[in-house]
């Protein structure tokens, strides 16, 4: 149906084949308001302690690589 | 021998795998299977860390590749957004104005994997293009697009495809009013 080739792709655009779809702009407003939740996300975990089983974790193996010399 | 400073970049850097881990698979107590399993991996594989290249990317890679072979030896087992409401990760409704952060995550599990990860990478992680395309395997090309396709996506599953959608003061209060988005 859709045929490709009647149209001019560079062989830089063939590689990115997502780039039909990259000519969909989302509104900036839009794109900012998922920017900023993205980050939310995400920062969100980053603040939650560190769990103590990955600091032991990382000293068991410390202490194991000692104990080899 | 693993120098100090190997040590306490692993250190520095659980949070952001905790939280890539967290965006991969949808759940903390997942997240946090995939984060030990990572910094064993990283520990025994120290020496083929190159100093002076970006820690970050390069444990990154682990995980993504540990997530990865793990979900396909127990393929049935299924991505775990409840466990995120069970944790408690939630900001209350309206606080510091932006989109309810479960909505979001719920959307996020929704991504095809391949957008979610590149997303994650780009617009949160701190990584550069180049550094999410090796983390992935792909092209930088491939990533760009990855990132915009999800983008769309998300606005999509959100509902919030044209601006009119987050109402007239879109600067800053309107992202903040109650039901935004519905």
């Amino acid at each position: 149906m859709n045929d490709s080739s009647s149209k001019q792709v560079t062989s830089e655009q063939a590689l990115n084949n997502g780039e039909i779809e990259d000519t969909i702009r989302l509104d900036p407003h839009i794109q900012e308001v998922i920017g900023k939740a993205l980050r939310s996300h995400y920062d969100d975990i980053l603040k939650l302690p560190i769990p103590d089983t990955m600091l032991v974790l990382l000293a068991e193996l410390e202490a194991k690589e000692r104990n080899k010399g | 021998m693993t120098d100090e400073p190997f040590r306490d970049g692993l250190i520095r850097e659980m949070p952001n795998l905790r939280a890539f881990a967290v965006s991969l698979c949808g759940s903390l107590h997942l997240a946090d299977d995939l984060v030990q399993e990572t910094l064993v991996k990283a520990w025994s594989n120290a020496d083929k860390f190159q100093p002076g290249t970006n820690l970050r990317a390069w444990l990154f890679t682990i995980l993504r590749n540990t997530f990865y072979s793990l979900r396909r030896s127990r393929a049935s087992e299924v991505a775990d957004v409840e466990g995120l409401h069970a944790a408690r990760l939630a900001v209350r409704p309206g606080q510091e104005g932006h989109l309810d952060l479960m909505d979001f995550r719920r959307v996020l599990a929704e991504l095809p994997d391949e957008q979610r990860e590149a997303l994650i990478l780009i617009g949160a992680s701190g990584l550069s293009y180049e550094e999410a395309a090796e983390v992935c395997g792909s092209a930088v090309g491939t990533i760009k697009s990855r990132v915009n396709r999800a983008r769309v996506r998300m606005a999509e599953l959100l509902g919030i495809e044209s601006a009119d959608d987050i109402g007239p003061d879109r600067n800053s209060a309107g992202i903040t009013q109650a039901e935004p988005w519905r």
